[in-house]
C-alpha cells in the first residue's frame, strides 16, 4: 500500500489531491487547539509536503542505481530489449508521420470540412472526348465502375456558383504543369498553378504579404499578375515583402507579383505545391492558341478541375441531391448524339478537406502494406520484449527469493523490478525517437525516389510517438509486472531451495507462453520473408523485362523553349543546336532529342497503312492503331537500338522526302517481310519506310510490346514545345549534369532545363513504388528474422540451463552426445514447424492484398513461399545448434554436482 | 526540554499503542505523560506524522470528532507495532548502556 502511494504521487492529480489533504487536515486542527498553540502550520504543511517527495526520491534513486546496474550486468539482454523498442517505435512512428502527411492531413484552409470536390463518373466519357487530352496529372482513372474524373467544361463553374442555394461559393483552378520562370535574370523551371477569381477566397487562405488573386484579375485583358509560394519569394527575394510590385517573366512574358500565398498552403493536392499562381484566363498569354479560345466556349472540352464550399448547414449528401439533376440536365443540353446521350456524366461529390486524392491513389497502398508491415514489427519487437522479460524474470526467482528473504517487503521488489521495466522501456523510447527521425529522412528518400519536384514532406508526428512509446511502455510494465508479482509470490524456502531455474513450476501450461511467443515471431517473421521474396521477384522482373534499348549511360534532361516565346524555324534551329553542342562536350558519345523520355508514360496513337498491304487485325476503318513517336537524328544510335536500314539524319528536314522507321511488330502486323523502302500512310500524309527497329517499349515498362511507327521531328509541321535530350556518355552520366546545365544557360539563359536524371533512374521512377516495397520488406523481414532468431536463442537457452542436470545424468548414463544435441534441437524443430505452418497459412490469406503491386509473380508464388521457409529453417537451426552443441559438452560429473 | 534526536519517531508510535489520535492530540499526550517534561511543536511533529505514514507504520482516516466534526485520525499499522518493539528494544539497551557509563564509579581515586 506504501508502494502504491508512493507510486501514485507521481501523478499530478493525485499529488494535488493528497497535498489538499494536508491543508484540510491542519485546518481542521483548529478544533482541537488555538492556533497559538498550533504554531506556524504553513510551515508544518511544507515540511510535510517535503518529506513525501524527498522519501519518494530517495527511494527512486535507489532503484535507479540498482536497475542500471543490473542492465550493465546484462549488456546483450539489455541492448537486445532497447533495439527490439527502437525499431519498433521508431518504424511505426515514421510510417505513421507519413500516413498522415498523406492521407489524413487536412487543406490548410478556413474550415475545410466544408468544401466538396466536383467529380464525376460515367461508363466511358464519350461526351468529353474531345478535351481529355487536357486532362492534367491524371486526373481520370479507369475503375470497375468506370471512369471517375474531375475535370469539367468552364461554363459548369458558372452553374455550380449560380446554385447559391447549397453553395456559397465555387471556384476552379487547372494545372499550368512547367513554367519558365525568370527572376532577375535567373530563369528555372517551376510548377504553376492556373486559379480562379474565387479561388483563395474560397479556400479561405490569407495572404503572406501583398493581395491574392481576386475576381477582377481572373477576366480576358486584365492585367498580368501572379501569386508567388513563400518558399519561392523567400529563395529569390530573400523574404515575401520585397516580392510584391516586382516584375517576373512566366515563359518570358511579363508578370507583377501582387501577393505570396503562406508555405502552410499547398494547394488542393497534398505533396504537390505550386510555385506560381496565375489567373485562369493568363493562359491566353501564356499558351496564345485556338485551343485556348475554345477552353471557355466549348461545352464539350473538359479541362478545369472545380471545388467548391458549401453553405453552413448544408452537408454533401444536400448538396449532392440539390446539384446532381441541374449537371445531368447541363450535359443533356450538350449532348449531340444518342450515344452520349445514354452515358450521361453523373455528379459524385467528394469531401475536400483532405485534397484532391491523386496522391493518395498513387501511394495509398504502398503506404497501408508499409503499415502492416511494421505493425507487424512493432508486434515482434513486443514480443521479443516480453519474452526476454520473462525468461529473465525466471532466472531471477532465487534472486528475489534472497532479497525477500533478508527483509525486503514484497511491494519494495515489485517497485524494483517495474523501475527496471520502465528504465527499458524508456531508453528503447528514447533510441526510437532517433530511429523515427532517420526512418522519415530516408522514407522521403525512398519515396521521392530522385524526382527533384517532389514537395511531399512528412514531420515526426509527435501523438503517434506518444502511442507507440505508450504502447511499447505497456509491453514492457506488463510483461516485466506478470512475472515479479509472480515472483514475489513465492514460498521463500522452496524456491531458495531450487537453486537453479530448473524445478521452477511451469505457469504458463505445457506449452509454454515463452514458446508461443516465439512461433508468433517466426510467423510473422514467415509473413515478411514472403513479402520481400514477392517484391524481389517483382523487381527482378520489372528490370528483367526487355526494353528494346541500352538504358546504361544515358544523361535525360528536359528543355522547354517553347515556352519562353521559340517557335518556327528558330525553335529549329536550337534544338539542332544543343544537338551539336552538347555533342562536342568531352565524354559524350551521342546525343539525340525525342518528344518523351522512353517509356513515356502515355501518348499518341494513330491508324497507320502500309501500302499494298492488310493489317493482320484491322481497326474499324481498316487501319493500324501503331504507337507515334518523334524523334532527333541518331535516335536509334544513340539509344543502342538495333536497326536494319537506316538511322535518322541531318538530312531528314522538312524539304526532304518524308520517312518513316518501323518495328518489326508493325511490320508482323501487316504480314510484310521486307518493309524497308514501302510506303507508309497516315490520314492523308505518305512516308517511305527507311528503317525497321527491333522491338522497343514506348509508353509504359508493363506494356505487350505495340507496333510504333518513329517519325523525325525535323520534317514535323512545327517542332514540339519541349523535348527530352538522351546523351550517351563514356562514364557516369551524372558526371556531365554541371556541363549540360551551364551548356544550355550560355545558348539562352532564359531557358530553363528539368529532369536531369540517368534514364536507369527515369526506369525506376516507373516502378518506384515496388522497389520502395522491395527494399523496405527485405529490411524489415531481415530485422524480424533478426528478432525471430534472437528470441529463439534465447529461448533454448535457457531451456537448456534448466535441464542442465537432467542432460548430466542422460550422459552419466550413457547417452551419446548427438542424441543430446538432437534432444535440444527437436524443441527449436517444433517450435519453428508450428511457426512455419502457421505462417504458410497467413502468407497464403494475405499475400493477395499485394497482388496489384507484383509483377510477373502470382500471390502464392511457391518460390518465395519455399525460400522464406527454407531461410526459417536454416536460422531456427543455427540459432538452436549453438546451445544444443553446448549442452552436449556439458561435463556430466560438473553438472550432476552443480545440484 | 525537545526529545533527543531520532527519537520522536518512537515517541509517536508509542503514544498511539493506546488507540487512533488526531495529529495534534499525539503532541499533546505526548507533553502529558511526560508531564509536560517534553514540549513538542506540532510544527516539527506533523512532518514525522507524515514521514511515518509513508514507511507504512501508522496509516490514517478521516473521522467524525467529538466536537462533531471532521479529523484526520491515526492509528498503529503492524509493521509500526513491530518496528515500535524493534526500536523499544534498541532504546532500552543504548540508555542501559548510557546510564552503565554515567553510573560507574570511579575505581581508585590516589
Amino acid at each position: 500500500m506504501s508502494l502504491w502511494r508512493k507510486l501514485r504521487y507521481l501523478i499530478p492529480s493525485v499529488r494535488r489531491r493528497e497535498e489538499r489533504d494536508i491543508q484540510d487536515e491542519l485546518e481542521s486542527l483548529q478544533q482541537f487547539a488555538s492556533p497559538a498553540e498550533l504554531g506556524n502550520l504553513t510551515l508544518a504543511a511544507e515540511d510535510a509536503r517535503g518529506v513525501m517527495r524527498w522519501l519518494w526520491f530517495e527511494r527512486l534513486g535507489q532503484d535507479l542505481r540498482y536497475a542500471a546496474r543490473s542492465m550493465g550486468h546484462h549488456r546483450a539482454f539489455t541492448m537486445l530489449v532497447v533495439a527490439s523498442l527502437a525499431l519498433g517505435i521508431g518504424a511505426n512512428t515514421a510510417i505513421f508521420s507519413f500516413m498522415d502527411a498523406i492521407l489524413l492531413r487536412p487543406l490548410p484552409v478556413h474550415d475545410p470540412d466544408s468544401l466538396v470536390i466536383m467529380k464525376w463518373r460515367a461508363k466511358s466519357y464519350t461526351l468529353a472526348t474531345s478535351g481529355m487530352s487536357w486532362s492534367t496529372d491524371g486526373s481520370t482513372f479507369d475503375e470497375a465502375t468506370g471512369t471517375t474524373s474531375s475535370i469539367f467544361p468552364y461554363s459548369a463553374l458558372d452553374l455550380f456558383q449560380k446554385s447559391d442555394d447549397v453553395v456559397a461559393s465555387a471556384f476552379a483552378y487547372a494545372s499550368a504543369s512547367r513554367l519558365a520562370l525568370t527572376v532577375r535574370d535567373a530563369t528555372d523551371s517551376v510548377k504553376g498553378q492556373h486559379v480562379s477569381g474565387g479561388y483563395f477566397e474560397g479556400m479561405g487562405v490569407a495572404p503572406v504579404a501583398g493581395r491574392l488573386i481576386h475576381a477582377a484579375d481572373d477576366v480576358p485583358g486584365a492585367p498580368q499578375v501572379a501569386v508567388l509560394s513563400q518558399r519561392l519569394s523567400r529563395n529569390r527575394y530573400g523574404d515575401e515583402q520585397a516580392a510584391i510590385g516586382q516584375t517576373i517573366r512566366i515563359n518570358d512574358k511579363p508578370f507583377i507579383v501582387i501577393g505570396v500565398a503562406p508555405a502552410a498552403f499547398f494547394g488542393a493536392e497534398p505533396g504537390a505545391i505550386p510555385d506560381v499562381y496565375m489567373p485562369l484566363h493568363a493562359d491566353a498569354i501564356l499558351s496564345p492558341s485556338s485551343w485556348t479560345a475554345r477552353k471557355y466556349s466549348d461545352d464539350h472540352l473538359y479541362w478545369l478541375e472545380i471545388m467548391a464550399r458549401l453553405k453552413p448547414g448544408v452537408t454533401r449528401a444536400q448538396a449532392q441531391a440539390a446539384l446532381a439533376p441541374r449537371f445531368r440536365q447541363f450535359a443533356e443540353s450538350t449532348a449531340t448524339t444518342d450515344a452520349q446521350r445514354q452515358d450521361l456524366p453523373a455528379l459524385a461529390m467528394q469531401p475536400g478537406a483532405t485534397g484532391l486524392d491523386n496522391l493518395r491513389r498513387q501511394y495509398a497502398q504502398p503506404i497501408y502494406i508499409l503499415l502492416a508491415m511494421v505493425g507487424l514489427i512493432l508486434l515482434i519487437a513486443c514480443s521479443n520484449i516480453a519474452n526476454l522479460l520473462l525468461s529473465r524474470a525466471a532466472a531471477r526467482r532465487r534472486e528475489i527469493a534472497i532479497r525477500l528473504s533478508i527483509g525486503a517487503t514484497r511491494g519494495r521488489v515489485i517497485r524494483q523490478l517495474l523501475t527496471e521495466s520502465v528504465l527499458l522501456a524508456s531508453a528503447g523510447g528514447a533510441a526510437g525517437v532517433v530511429v523515427a527521425w532517420w526512418g522519415i529522412r530516408v522514407l522521403t528518400e525512398l519515396l521521392s525516389n530522385g524526382r527533384d519536384n517532389f514537395t511531399l514532406h512528412a514531420e515526426l508526428n509527435w501523438t503517434v510517438l506518444a502511442v507507440t512509446c505508450a504502447l511499447s511502455m505497456f509491453t514492457g510494465l506488463l510483461f516485466g509486472l506478470a512475472p515479479a508479482l509472480q515472483a514475489t509470490k513465492v514460498n521463500v524456502v522452496p524456491a531458495l531451495k531450487e537453486v537453479r531455474a530448473s524445478d521452477a513450476p511451469r505457469r504458463w501450461g505445457r506449452f509454454g507462453l515463452g514458446h508461443a511467443l516465439v512461433v508468433m515471431q517466426i510467423v510473422f517473421s514467415l509473413v515478411l520473408l514472403v513479402g520481400a521474396g514477392l517484391f524481389g521477384r517483382t523487381v527482378l522482373n520489372l528490370h528483367g523485362i526487355p526494353l528494346g534499348f541500352d538504358r546504361d549511360n544515358v544523361l535525360l534532361f528536359v528543355v522547354r523553349p517553347g515556352s519562353v516565346g521559340y517557335q518556327g524555324p528558330a525553335l529549329f534551329q536550337l534544338y539542332e543546336d544543343l544537338r551539336t553542342e552538347l555533342g562536342s562536350l568531352p565524354g559524350v558519345q551521342n546525343v539525340s532529342l525525342s518528344a518523351g523520355a522512353l517509356p513515356m508514360g502515355g501518348g499518341t496513337m494513330a491508324g497507320v497503312t502500309i501500302v499494298g498491304a492488310t493489317p493482320v487485325a484491322p481497326s474499324n476503318d481498316g487501319t493500324l492503331r501503331a504507337a507515334l513517336a518523334t524523334v532527333g537524328p541518331t535516335f536509334f544510335k544513340t539509344m543502342r537500338m538495333p536497326i536494319a536500314g537506316r538511322e535518322f539524319t541531318d538530312a531528314d528536314r522538312a524539304q526532304a522526302p518524308k520517312v518513316v522507321v518501323v518495328n518489326h511488330r508493325l511490320a508482323a502486323q501487316f504480314g510484310v517481310d521486307n518493309a524497308i523502302g514501302r510506303t507508309l500512310t497516315m490520314g492523308k500524309d505518305q512516308f517511305e519506310i527507311v528503317g525497321l527497329v527491333d522491338d522497343a517499349l514506348i509508353f509504359t515498362l508493363k506494356e505487350e510490346r505495340r507496333a510504333i511507327a518513329y517519325f523525325p521531328y525535323l520534317q514535323a509541321a512545327s517542332a514540339p514545345y519541349g523535348m527530352v535530350y538522351e546523351i550517351r556518355t563514356a562514364g557516369n552520366p551524372l558526371n556531365l549534369a554541371a556541363a549540360v546545365r551551364s551548356t544550355v544557360r550560355q545558348k539562352d539563359s532564359k531557358l530553363a532545363i528539368s529532369d536531369v536524371k540517368t534514364q536507369a533512374a527515369h526506369i525506376d521512377q516507373a516502378i518506384s513504388s515496388q522497389i520502395t516495397l522491395a527494399r523496405l520488406c527485405s529490411v524489415f523481414a531481415a530485422l524480424a528474422l533478426v528478432i525471430a532468431c534472437v528470441g529463439l536463442y534465447c529461448t533454448v537457452v535457457f531451456n537448456v540451463a534448466r535441464r542442465t542436470a537432467e542432460i548430466g545424468i542422460r550422459l552419466t548414463l550413457g547417452a551419446q552426445r548427438p542424441r543430446i544435441v538432437w534432444m535440444v534441437l527437436r524443441g527449436v524443430l517444433a517450435m519453428t514447424i508450428a511457426g512455419l505452418a502457421i505462417g504458410i497459412v497467413l502468407a497464403l490469406a494475405t499475400s493477395r492484398f499485394v497482388g496489384s503491386l507484383l509483377f510477373g509473380v502470382a500471390p502464392n508464388d511457391p518460390w518465395s513461399l519455399a525460400m522464406s521457409v527454407g531461410v526459417l529453417i536454416l536460422c531456427g537451426l543455427v540459432a538452436g545448434l549453438i546451445p544444443a552443441r553446448r549442452a552436449s559438452r556439458i561435463d556430466p560429473m560438473v553438472a550432476i554436482r552443480y545440484e | 526540554m525537545q526529545p533527543l534526536h531520532g527519537l520522536l519517531d518512537m515517541l509517536v508510535l508509542r503514544t498511539l499503542l493506546f488507540g487512533p489520535m488526531h495529529g495534534y492530540g499525539v503532541a499533546k499526550a505526548i507533553r502529558t505523560s511526560s508531564t509536560e517534561a517534553l514540549d513538542i511543536d506540532f510544527g516539527s511533529l506533523y512532518p514525522a506524522l507524515k514521514r511515518l505514514e509513508l514507511k507504512g507504520w501508522i496509516a490514517s482516516k478521516w473521522d467524525v470528532s467529538e466536537f462533531n466534526r471532521r479529523a484526520k485520525y491515526y492509528r498503529l499499522t503492524p509493521a509500526g507495532r513491530k518496528r515500535l518493539r524493534d526500536e523499544h528494544a534498541e532504546w532500552r539497551e543504548f540508555a542501559s548502556a548510557v546510564a552503565r557509563v554515567m553510573n560507574a564509579k570511579p575505581e581508585a581515586e590516589s
